[in-house]
Formats: C-alpha cells, structure tokens, sequence
C-alpha cells in the first residue's frame, strides 16, 4: 500500500494543472486547427474555380485569336486563289488537259515530272519563272496588293512553300524548286480539290522534310470564275511556330503561366516552353483538355512533364478546327492555359504559412495563460490537500487561509470546521483511556490484594512451565521468591520426585493443550469436563475424595488443580495452579472413617440381615402355605414365588458382597419402565406394612429404556423403600414418570418429613444412613446410584424438611423401536437375568 | 446533321425524278412539238422551290419554333455549343452536299456585303443580279456562264431575312460589313448553277 502510494500523489499533483493547462489547449487548438484546415480546403477549392474560370476565358479569347489569325492566313491565300488571271490560266490548262487523251496526258506529264526533278532550267523556268508565279511572288511581297492587304513580314517569312496545281495535282507555279511535282497523291490536295468542288484544307502540324522545320499547311481549291468548280489547288507550306508564336508566346502571366496550342493528338503547334512537334508528356491528360467546348479541369498533370495537380484551362480553335483535315471530327485546334500549381496555391500556402505561424503564437499565449489560470486553481487545492494530509496525522494547528471567493474558500472553511471537531473529539478521547488506565491498574491491583489474600497458594505458569505469578501464601510455602526479572521454571519451585513431576508434566501438557481444563482426576477414565472452571469457586466433588489431586510436598500434603486462564487479545494463554493444603483434612477424616468402620460393623449386620429377611419371612409363608394348599395350581403359584424371594435374596446377596464386581456382562434389553416400577411397589406392598399408604401413579406410557429388568427393579425397590420407609407406611406416595426428547423423567415423591440439609450432601455415600440399627445397611442409595449411572442415567434428591422428598430419576429412552422388539419390552421381565435360572 | 443531309440528298434526288415526270406534261402543256428538254429557267425555278422549302421549314419550324421554347438556340459554332446551325449556314452545307454528290448542280448563298469572303459574288452575273435583286426582289436574275469552254445556266433568287436571327447575326457579326439589316430585306441571293452540256 505504502509504496504504491507516492507515485501516485505525485501523478495526480500534476496531473490536475497538466490536465486544465491540456484542456484549455484542446479547446483552444482543436477548433483552430478545424478552422485552418476548413479555410485552406475552402481557399484551395476557390483557387481552384477562380483560377479555372479565368483560364478558360483566356484559353478561349486567346483562341479566337489564333481563329482570327489563321482567318486572315486563309484570307490571304485566298485572294491569291482568287486572282482572275491565275483562274484564267488554270481554266485554260484545265481545257488543255481535258482535250488530250488519257495516254497523251500522261506522257505529257511524265515528261514534265522527269524535267522537273532533273532540274532541268527549261522546266525549272516554266514552273518559277512562268506569267502565275509572278503573280503569286507579286502576292507574297505585297506589290499589286491593297495597303491594308499586306502581308506582313512575319508572315512572309513563315511562309515556307507557296505553288499552284492543276487539276490533277501536277505543279504548275511555284516560287523554288523544292515543292514535288506530283501531288495528287497528299491528303491535303485531295482534300483540298475534294472531287472538283473544293474546300478548305487546314493541315495538321507535321515535320516537313523539305524545309526541315514543323509547319502547318494551308490548302485552298482554285475556283473557276463563276466558282462552280476546282480548276487547281493552291498550297502554303507555313512554319507553325514561326507564324503563331508571335500571338501566343507574349501572353504570359505570372512566373510560369502561359498559352500554347495543341492538337486534338495532343501535339504542341506552339508552346513558349516546349519546342513544337512533341507531344504532351501525359497522353491522359490529352482527352481531358480537348473536348469541343471551352472550359477547365484540375488535372493530376501539367503535360510539361510535372507531375503536380495542374488548373489547365482550354478551349477549342473553332473555325480553323472547322477546316482542319477537312473535318473538325478528324482533326481540331485547341488552346491550353497552365500555370505551375506552385506558384498558382502561392498564396493560399503563404496565407496558411502564417496562420500555422500565429496558430503557434496563439498556442503559446494559451500555454502561458492556461498554465496561470491552472496554477491560480490548484495552489489552493494544493494548500487544502496539504492540510488534509496534516488533519489525518492530527498535526493542523493553524486554521487554513484561503481567500478566493469562490467554492475553494468554503471548501477551506469546511476542513477547518472539521479539524476543530476532530480536535475536540480526540482530546475526549484521550481523557477517556486515561480513566479506563487508571480503572485497568486498579483492577490489577485489587486482583493482587485478592489473590494475597487468599489462604491457598496459587502459581501462574506460562505456556514454557516457567512461573509468572505467586501469590504470597505460594511465596510462603515454597519459600520462592519470585524475580520480576527473571522467571523461574516450575518445577524448580515444587520439591516433587521424578515420578510425580512426570504425572505433573503429562498434565500440564494436556491443560495447555486444553484437553483438560479443569479438575481431572488422577483415575483414567474420569469425566471429563470442557469448561474452564473458576478456581475460586467451591467445589464440586469433594464427595469423592478418592479421586482428588493430590501430591506430598515436603510434610504437608496439598489438593492441587489446573485451571486455564485464556490470554487477553495480546497476551498467551496462561496455565494457573491452585494448591489447598489438605494435610489436616487428610487426617482428620482417615481418623472418622476409622471411627465409622468400626461402629458401622453392627448397622451392617444388622442390615443385611434386615434385607434378607424380607424375602425369608416371604419364603416361610409360602412354605407354609404350600403345606396346607391342595390345590396343585396354587402351589405352583407359591413356588414361583419362593424361586422369585431366593433369588432376590442372591442378589442381595451378591450385592452386599461385591457392589461392582459381579456385574454381568452387557446384556442389556428394552424394559417397560412403569411396569418395573409397579413391580417393585407391589413386592414391597406384599412385604411391608403399606396399610396407610397413598399411591398415586401419573404415567406417562409405555416408555421403554434399555436396562437389565432386575438391576433396574433392584434401583426401583431402593428408591420406594427409603420413601416407605420415611413416610413410616403412612402417607401419599406418587409415582410419576415424564417424557422429554432424549430421556424419561421418573419422581418418586413421598410425604415424609424431608432429609435435613447436613445430611443431603452425603446421601449417596455408602453405608450413611439415619435410619436405626437393623433398618438400613447405608447402600440402598448407593446401589441405586450407581446402576442407574451405568444405565446412562442419574439420581438427584430433592428435599425441604418437613414437606417431604423427591427422588428424580433421568434416563434415556431408547428410540422409537420396530413392533417386534416392542413386543419384547413388555414381556421382559425376567428371561435374562443374569443369576442361573432356577429349572 | 446527317439526317439533315440526307432528306437534302432525298430531296434533291426527288427533285429531279419528278423534274423527269413532269417534263412530258409541261411539254403538252405548252403543246410544243418534240423540244429537247426542260428549260434551264424552269429546273433552276424548281430547285429554287425546293431549296426554299426545305430552307423554310428549317428557319421557321426548328430553329425559331425551338428558340421560342427555349429549348435550344442556333450558333454560328453551333458544333462547339451543342446549339442549332444557322438558316444560312443550312444552305451552304445543304449546297455542298449537294455539289459532293457529283450531280452537277450547285447552289450557294452570295450577298454584296458577306461575313466571308468566299460568299462574295464570284462573277459580273452574280454581282449584278444582286444590284438588281436589291431593286427588285420579286424578278430574278439568270443568264448563260462560261468556265474556259464549259458553258453554265446560272439563276440568281433573292435571300430576304425572312427571321429575326438573320438580322440579328448579320447586324451584330465581327466580320459583318453591312449592320443595318430590317426584317424582310433583300440580304443577298440563291445562285443556282447547272452545267449545260
């Protein structure tokens, strides 16, 4: 317990101010850092639209610009396909060709083609130097044009290749040598002569071999003057950074932000970073910017090989998408407007930047002020614990001072009040075991003065046989004087041989052991009591003095006793040992039982003889009767009789000869106890005088012991003679037997004249009697005693003289039996006796 | 659009079969002996009739019938914007699918202020038929062609703004050399050309 407790205190001493500094924090912090986070997400998405929407509307104005520039490209091509005399010519070699047959054509033709690419000057001359390249270099340059219908520089010097073919594809005039002859073959002239009708053909950014350079091609069909039907194709070769570049490369915006034009395959046309011709590093990223309407998306992808979430504004070319490979669905234009998203979410990271900056301030100013606000909270319930801590040890002597005003202070005010009461309580307290010392010692002392007093030697002993206590008749008789500081053992004080100080170790041990507590008696089989007896007390069993405890110190002779003295809740168990001198006693009584042995000699004749003549007198009657009966029945009858006088007259007999020694083996069987009873009134009725005599029987049934028939009558007779006896024939005997659980209660109670007090306590002792010589032998209650003790029972006499006396007889009823056996109780009587059976 | 370009081609197809069906009646009618075929002024008049038609139909029933609904609306990038192509821009792609199928005819708007280029009057013909149209709507213009030796019948029919949307377009265009157009205004022409061989 102790030791778990510091850390723990220490644990919740700090754990309160941690825990209001923490708290304070958390609900400081928490919504701060939900704040933040909801302001970046929010800011970030709104970045994102803004930022989106404004690329889409670039994306989309910067398209139609790059829509109005290759309008006017076209526009200008046109004029030239629109020239009267080149139609003129075409119209004219359109006819030529139509009048000649297919063979003639192709031969022509043939021979054309091989000149050309022989560059031979006579072919090279009619195609560069003919009466329509004039013209078109007339265009190029400007000359014969409008002022407002220049072409300006830039345009001059992107344009790459410019001729004219017929109406099967054959060059026809050009300004350089480069161009092919035969183009009847490209997609561009197919798609720009398309079948004879003639449309626009906007080519797709390519690698050009010729001119070694990516271009963009600009094919228009060469109408007939009422523009009914193609009579030739007209080809511009333009460089496609050289001419879109200067449109798109100023807008720029930011550090990184700029516009580039792409294809629907996703190659760069113009880019201010990267070169024309590559395609865009992420192909996904392709489909998501190149639908047919403007607008913007948040990409995983820059497509400038970043992998970093990009805005990308777009929107498609729609004119020249329109025109490009003849049909938007094969082919469009579309503008693409990026920025670095790091430099796009600057802002919104330098605002969170310095939020977490002031977030950390503001944590800091809730720590320091948190950890005030906590400690001016827990000082005082630091104070009060401490108090606490000095109340439960009784050491708070200054009242605690806490003014804050609030629930501490009443707090502060209660622990006081407490205190003052627990001081009060203790200082009663403390007065209280001072008396109870006070009375303790006095008690001790007067127990001392008792013990003194008392005219036996008395010795305390402990559980290790050493002395604790003599009083001063002890001190005296044994000449011990007893050290406080030094116990002495026992048998160091008791001058006993080596064979009584065995007899009185072997008691000792078994007091300690408590098998013994009290006055055991030196015999075997003595009973033995559990109950620890106060050795003050008189005692009990001073009629049997040949049992007593006794030993021979020095000329005295002492009755000693053991008794057990159970230790307080501290002390051992202790052992005392009570002496009496008995050494006078002794002696005076071996001198009366001398005297009584001696005068008792002739009551004892004189009582046998009474007893036996009973039965004799009985055994004359008959006999005489027997001589003068006829009747053979009756003499029968008085026979029986006669065997029942003789017998009983054995048995008295016996019993006067040896009281103990002649019984019989155990051989007990379920008597009827009222039938006994009555039994042993009518022998004496029939014997004695009983004119005078009251019998009033109160049974309580057939109850049934377990006894020898004869002993038990033998008890019986004892019993009813002594109240006959005492009543002197005249008088109310009553006969009475009770039922408890376990035993049956049978009161024999007589109208005699009582036994005087003197007497009762000798009345079980042999051969005592009061009545004259030749009445009584002293046995009959004796006798009586003990068989009824051997039948697990007991006598007790009740007497007040001058209202008579009452014997008790308790014995234990044998259980509820089965019928047969019950039937064997009632006709007991006599089959088991144990003297021979007369036959 | 497809659709669209195939009930032209249908059109066109029935256009002449019936031009073929009616020839023989339109002869007895006249109860001329044996002609050699159908008058240019006459084919090109039912070409004119059809392509009104079709043009008619297109401007009134879906495009304003439609905008008045709010259903949709027509753009000049109706392909970008998911919206209806124009009246004008009808007949030029029913023009040059009719010129793709090889057929011969061919038919387009021309008007003396075009948003584009290519719409401006091509010849002397065309360009003094819209004077004349200009003047006098009701009386149209025709006349023989020559392309080198190739010989053409050309008709020229006025184009009024027969919807708000035409104005409106033509009024308020980047490229629109002429902004004040009315309702009913003589905004250019139908030319019909069909080779005489």
């Amino acid at each position: 317990m102790s030791p778990a407790h510091p850390p723990s205190r220490a644990e919740t001493r700090w754990g309160l101010q941690l825990k209001l500094i923490l708290s304070m924090l958390l609900v400081g912090v928490v919504p701060l850092m939900v704040g933040l986070s909801l302001a970046f997400w929010q800011g970030s998405r709104e970045i994102q639209v803004v930022n989106g929407e404004s690329f889409k509307a670039l994306a989309e104005e910067t398209a139609r610009k790059v829509d109005l520039l290759m309008s006017d490209e076209v526009a200008r091509t046109s004029r030239i396909a629109a020239d009267p005399s080149i139609i003129l010519q075409l119209e004219q070699r359109r006819d030529a060709l139509l009048d000649m047959t297919e063979d003639d054509r192709r031969r022509a033709m043939d021979r054309l083609k091989g000149a050309w690419e022989a560059k031979d000057p006579a072919a090279v001359q009619a195609v560069t130097g003919s009466k329509m390249a004039g013209i078109i270099q007339e265009y190029l340059s400007g000359a014969n044009s409008e002022a407002d219908q220049l072409i300006p520089q830039v345009v001059r010097a992107a344009t790459k290749l410019l001729y004219v073919t017929d109406i099967e594809g054959n060059l026809v005039a050009s300004l350089t040598t480069i161009p092919p002859f035969t183009n009847e073959e490209t997609a561009w002239w197919k798609g720009a002569f398309h079948h004879g009708v003639g449309q626009i053909f906007i080519e797709d950014v390519h690698f050009d071999e010729r001119v070694r350079t990516y271009v963009i091609s600009i094919s228009l069909p060469i109408m007939d003057r009422i523009r009914y039907g193609a009579v030739g194709v007209i080809h511009r070769v333009i460089d496609a950074k050289e001419l879109i570049s200067p449109s798109i490369s100023p807008i720029r915006f930011g550090k990184t932000g700029h516009v580039m034009l792409i294809d629907n395959r996703g190659i760069v046309i113009s880019c201010p970073i990267l070169p024309t011709g590559v395609r865009l590093s992420d192909a996904q990223l392709i489909p998501l910017v190149t639908p047919l309407q403007p607008g913007w998306v948040s990409a995983p992808s820059d497509g400038h090989g970043g992998q970093s979430t990009s805005i990308i504004g777009f929107a498609p070319v729609p004119e020249t998408s329109r025109a490009t490979n003849g049909d938007p669905n094969f082919g469009s234009w579309h503008t693409f407007v990026w920025q670095a998203s790091d430099e796009l979410f600057a802002p919104i990271r330098h605002f969170l930047t310095w939020m977490a900056v002031f977030s950390l301030v503001a944590v800091g100013l809730m720590t320091s002020l948190g950890y005030l606000a906590a400690k001016r909270i827990v000082t005082p319930v630091r104070r009060l614990q401490k108090a606490a801590q000095l109340i439960g040890r009784g050491e708070l002597r200054q009242p605690i001072d806490i003014q804050t005003g609030d629930e501490l202070q009443d707090l502060a005010d209660e622990f006081n009040r407490m205190n003052r009461q627990l001081e009060a309580a203790f200082a009663g307290l403390t007065d209280q075991v001072a008396i109870k010392t006070q009375q303790v010692e006095s008690l001790l002392h007067s127990t001392d003065q008792i013990l003194d007093a008392v005219p036996t030697p008395i010795i305390m002993v402990n559980q290790d046989e050493q002395v604790q206590y003599i009083n001063r008749v002890g001190r005296d008789s044994f000449q011990a004087i007893l050290d406080s500081t030094k116990s002495i053992p026992l048998f160091d004080i008791l001058p006993v041989d080596t064979t009584v100080r065995e007899h009185l170790r072997k008691e000792f041990g078994r007091v300690r052991s408590k098998e013994i507590v009290a006055t055991a008696s030196g015999a075997e089989n003595a009973a033995l009591v559990n109950t620890a007896r106060d050795p003050l007390a008189p005692l009990m069993e001073t009629t049997e003095p040949s049992n007593r405890q006794e030993i021979q110190i020095g000329p005295r002779r002492y009755h000693y006793q053991w008794f057990h003295l159970a230790g307080g809740n501290q002390g051992k168990d202790r052992i005392g040992l009570v002496f009496r001198d008995t050494t006078d006693d002794s002696r005076l009584q071996d001198q009366l039982i001398q005297a009584e042995k001696s005068g008792s000699l002739g009551t004892l004749t004189a009582g046998i003889g009474h007893e036996l003549n009973n039965p004799l007198f009985g055994i004359l009657g008959l006999g005489e009767a027997i001589g003068e009966e006829a009747d053979l029945d009756r003499v029968r009858s008085y026979a029986h009789d006669i065997v029942q006088h003789g017998r009983r007259m054995a048995a008295i007999i016996r019993d006067f000869t040896g009281v103990t020694t002649r019984e019989t083996s155990d051989q007990r069987q379920p008597v009827h106890l009222e039938r006994e009873l009555d039994q042993a009134i009518a022998t004496l009725t029939g014997s004695m005088d009983a004119s005078g005599l009251t019998i009033e029987r109160t049974y309580a049934g057939d109850t049934c012991v377990l006894a020898l028939p004869d002993q038990l009558r033998q008890a019986f007779t004892n019993l009813l003679m002594n109240a006959i006896q005492a009543m002197k024939g005249r008088g109310t005997l009553r006969l009475s037997t009770s039922l408890t659980e376990t035993s049956v209660v049978t009161t024999i109670a007589d109208s005699g004249p009582g036994i005087p007090k003197q007497h009762l306590s000798r009345l079980f002792d042999p051969f005592f009697t009061t009545k004259g010589q030749g009445e009584g032998s002293g046995l009959g209650l004796t006798v009586a005693r003990r068989i009824i003790k051997k039948f697990g029972g007991d006598i007790r006499i009740e007497s007040r003289e001058g209202s008579g006396t009452s014997c008790i007889v308790t014995l234990p009823v044998i259980p509820l039996l089965p019928p047969p056996q019950e039937a064997s109780c009632t006709e007991s009587t006599s089959r088991s006796t144990p003297q021979p059976s007369p036959s | 659009m497809h659709r669209v370009n195939v009930t032209l081609y249908a059109a066109a197809l029935t256009f002449l079969i019936s031009g073929l069906w009616w020839a023989p009646s339109a002869l007895s009618a006249k109860e001329r002996p044996a002609p050699s075929g159908i008058p240019p002024e006459k084919v090109a008049a039912y070409v004119y009739a059809v392509i009104k038609a079709d043009r008619t139909l297109y401007t009134t029933e879906i495009v304003n019938r439609l905008q008045e609904k709010g259903v949709t609306t027509a753009s000049e990038h109706w392909e970008q914007e998911n919206a209806l192509m124009l009246p004008a821009q009808f007949l030029h792609q029913s023009g040059k699918l009719a010129a793709e199928s090889g057929s011969g005819i061919r038919y387009r708007l021309i008007s003396l202020w075009p948003i584009y280029r290519r719409n401006a009057p091509a010849s002397d013909l065309e360009r003094n038929a819209l004077e004349s149209l200009g003047k006098n709507p009701d009386l149209p213009v025709s006349g023989i062609v020559t392309s080198g030796r190739k010989q053409y019948f050309q008709a020229i029919y006025p184009d009024l703004a027969v919807s708000p949307a035409c104005i409106s377009c033509h009024n308020g265009h980047r490229l629109s050399p002429k902004r004040d157009f009315k309702l009913n205004d003589v905004m250019g022409g139908i030319a019909i050309t069909i080779p005489l061989e």
